[in-house]
């Protein structure tokens, strides 16, 4: 998605681009534009501007990140950033012991195909929980607050070690900051897990 | 200029004189001041591309980071209200008090800011997220908190008062409902005295939402000073998430309107035309008075805990800021300048390109604005994409034409061929070589703010590389910039500033 928005960004901009040269080199040629072409052309402006937001944002408000809990997940994951570590556990973590502990764990294993939600919360500071692909490309993100929980839905198909990194500024330990899981294929796994109660292995 | 100031009965020539002086600083300080945090900002990408500098602490990474924040964004405000105040003084009585108050609010804020970041190492980001300035985890200490926050008070303060008292200048001359230009909906545009120019218009629709954001931002220094002092209160995570970014909002907008209240009203000497007042600049600017209150939300996307109704109308919002901007200022922009005899010059050019500039880093902006885009894009470097786009090449590109065209006013030496065809590129290809980096590296989920890319994500040390030689050409333009200026600004000095 986020190359689709680079290129549409760089389509639009082109755009800009040509129109502000186009009438920067009128100049060479001093002329008077003709009112009523300035007014139709304003006019089919603003009807093609409003359309477009109208239909980006028909496109775009059925798919909202927020959790609608149509559908259980099949895979609870608790998440806590504390400077400069994500516990992640699929108990949930409400000490800095239980934190402590998640973060020497081995990383979870989640089958391919799962629904994960992550409950996402912080111990000390706002964190960015950001969930990147073994590729390298951000899949999903959510803030980790002090005194909330916040839920992230994301879906994994493709097996690899997946990585968690913060994603807002959190003092001097801020790009060290890092949790990993693993997805692996369902036939991998070396017991069926019950949504909820996987116990991380170590 | 200043005979028709003073003709107009406006200003007396002492006025003048006064005013001329103050601007006159305030344009040579951000000139010195724009090549300092250039600097700065060259120093946090070099360390990023481990090039340079990189065996350093990453401590100071994240304090140069803060300060070169607050430094960029304090430096364009500042300048943007100085250079408002000059041109508004065809119209109304700016308050010079306050211009000089603000220089000397900055200076002092400034200098603490220096201490506090790269000595003591305050590195909590210019916006201070709650709670990070209290949770060190001992790399900086309670004292540089407390001056971090002395720094932030005095400019929110100086800020504050030169908002205000532009206000009341303005306010003085035209009544409230005559400044917004509100005659020309109801058809009455011709009756009850003269017409507001727009740039009073513009200037009240960005300073009533600044001082909305700067009391907002004394709400927020009241809640750390509460906390500090009394035990067992922790303020709302949320709560001060809102607050913060209303601030940083307002203040983003209250410059970048500035600047563009500058355009309307120096660009149509270049072209040979008119930008006069009619409803549908009346309409855009009323509506981007209510829009702008509502356009800090879409900062709150990734905070789930935020009611999904206020997510929505963060988009909705966002969405429809564009369009006042982009189908009256920047089409008319556009159409002022068209088949004009236009009389290019280094400061017509950067300002008509600053126009460019704001259209491009706005459709950066309502990209990054929608919510499910958002969600992949939030806090990677899209994010100083979009915003560098709409400062660097936006509305700096439009205050450094002010400078220069105050520069050949005040000295009466003219512009120079050699200073268009060499500046003017370098400025551009510079400054668009360095944004797009910024957004192909946002798009490629490198994020801000890191002074070290994971060996996960080490495709950004090479973006990181890419973008310091693009800010090398940049800061090259700004060094030939304030060279060319500069001269006109010595003359002046040499002339005995007979202002």
């Amino acid at each position: 998605m986020q190359i689709r928005a680079f290129f549409l960004f760089a389509a639009i901009s082109t755009v800009v681009v040509a129109v502000f040269v186009w009438v920067a080199l009128s100049t060479r040629r001093p002329h008077e534009p003709d009112a009523a072409a300035v007014n139709r052309l304003r006019g089919w402006f603003l009807g093609t501007l409003i359309a477009g937001l109208l239909v980006a944002l028909v496109l775009t408000v059925g798919r909202l990140p927020y959790p609608r809990h149509t559908q259980p997940a099949n895979l609870i994951i608790y998440a806590v950033g504390m400077q400069y570590s994500w516990g992640l556990s699929t108990r949930p973590i409400r000490t800095q012991d239980d934190w402590q502990n998640s973060t020497y764990a081995n990383p979870i294993e989640v089958p391919s195909g799962s629904l994960v939600e992550f409950r996402v919360t912080s111990f000390d500071v706002n964190h960015g929980f950001g969930v990147f692909s073994p590729s390298g490309r951000l899949l999903g993100e959510v803030q980790a607050m002090p005194g909330y929980v916040n839920r992230l839905r994301l879906r994994f198909t493709t097996p690899g070690t997946y990585w968690v990194f913060c994603l807002e500024l959190c003092g001097m330990g801020h790009h060290l900051m890092r949790g990993e899981f693993n997805v692996v294929p369902k036939v991998a796994q070396h017991s069926r897990p019950r949504p909820g109660f996987h116990a991380a292995r170590g | 200029m200043g005979s028709a100031m003073a003709d107009a009965g406006v200003q007396t020539s002492g006025d003048v004189r006064r005013l001329r002086r103050v601007t006159f600083v305030w344009m040579a300080l951000a000139g010195l001041l724009f090549l300092a945090f250039a600097l700065d900002g060259e120093f946090l990408r070099l360390y990023q591309s481990r090039l340079l500098f990189f065996t350093m602490r990453p401590e100071l990474f994240y304090a140069v980071l803060t300060l070169h924040g607050v430094g960029m964004v304090g430096l364009w405000l500042d300048t943007a209200l100085a250079a408002a105040s000059y041109l508004l003084a065809r119209y109304i009585r700016p308050p010079v008090w306050a211009s000089w108050l603000a220089l000397a609010g900055t200076l002092v804020a400034l200098a603490l800011l220096v201490v506090t970041t790269t000595e003591w190492l305050f590195g909590a980001g210019w916006y201070f997220l709650y709670p990070l300035p209290f949770e060190s985890q001992g790399t900086w200490s309670a004292a540089a908190t407390a001056a971090f926050f002395v720094a932030m008070a005095i400019l929110c303060g100086v800020w504050l008062l030169w908002s205000l008292a532009t206000i009341a200048a303005i306010l003085k001359r035209y009544p409230l409902r005559v400044a917004l230009g509100w005659r020309h909906l109801s058809g009455r545009a011709g009756s009850q005295g003269p017409d507001v120019p727009p740039l009073v218009l513009i200037a009240l629709v960005a300073l009533i939402p600044a001082v909305a954001g700067f009391v907002d931002a004394f709400a927020v220094f009241a809640f750390y000073v509460i906390q500090w002092r009394v035990k067992d209160f922790v303020a709302n995570a949320l709560l001060m998430k809102n607050l913060t970014f209303f601030f940083i909002q307002m203040t983003a907008y209250a410059t970048m309107y500035l600047g563009v209240g500058i355009v309307y009203e120096l660009l149509p000497a270049f072209a040979g035309r008119p930008w006069k007042m009619n409803r549908l600049i009346v309409l855009a600017w009323n509506a981007a008075l209510v829009l702008v209150l509502f356009s800090y939300l879409n900062h709150l996307y990734m905070d789930y805990a935020q009611p999904q109704a206020l997510q929505v109308t963060g988009q909705v919002v966002s969405y429809f800021s564009a369009v006042p901007a982009a189908v009256v200022s920047i089409f008319d922009g556009l159409l002022l300048v068209y088949g004009a005899r236009m009389r290019w010059t280094v400061a017509s050019a950067l300002m008509f390109l600053g126009l460019m500039g704001w259209a491009i880093g706005g459709v950066g902006a309502v990209i990054d604005s929608t919510i499910s885009v958002n969600s992949v894009l939030h806090n990677t470097l899209w994010v100083p994409a979009h915003f560098h786009t709409y400062y660097v090449m936006g509305v700096v590109l439009m205050l450094l034409g002010f400078a220069s065209h105050l520069g050949v006013e005040l000295s009466g030496i003219p512009d120079s061929r050699l200073a268009r065809f060499l500046i003017v590129p370098l400025l551009l290809v510079g400054g668009y070589g360095f944004v797009l980096t910024l957004f192909w590296a946002g798009a490629h989920s490198i994020p801000r703010r890191y002074a070290v890319y994971p060996d996960e994500l080490r495709w950004g040390i090479g973006y990181a590389r890419t973008g310091v030689a693009f800010i090398a050409v940049l800061i090259l333009g700004v060094l030939l910039f304030l060279l060319d200026t500069g001269r006109r600004y010595v003359a002046v000095i040499g002339d005995g500033l007979r202002l």
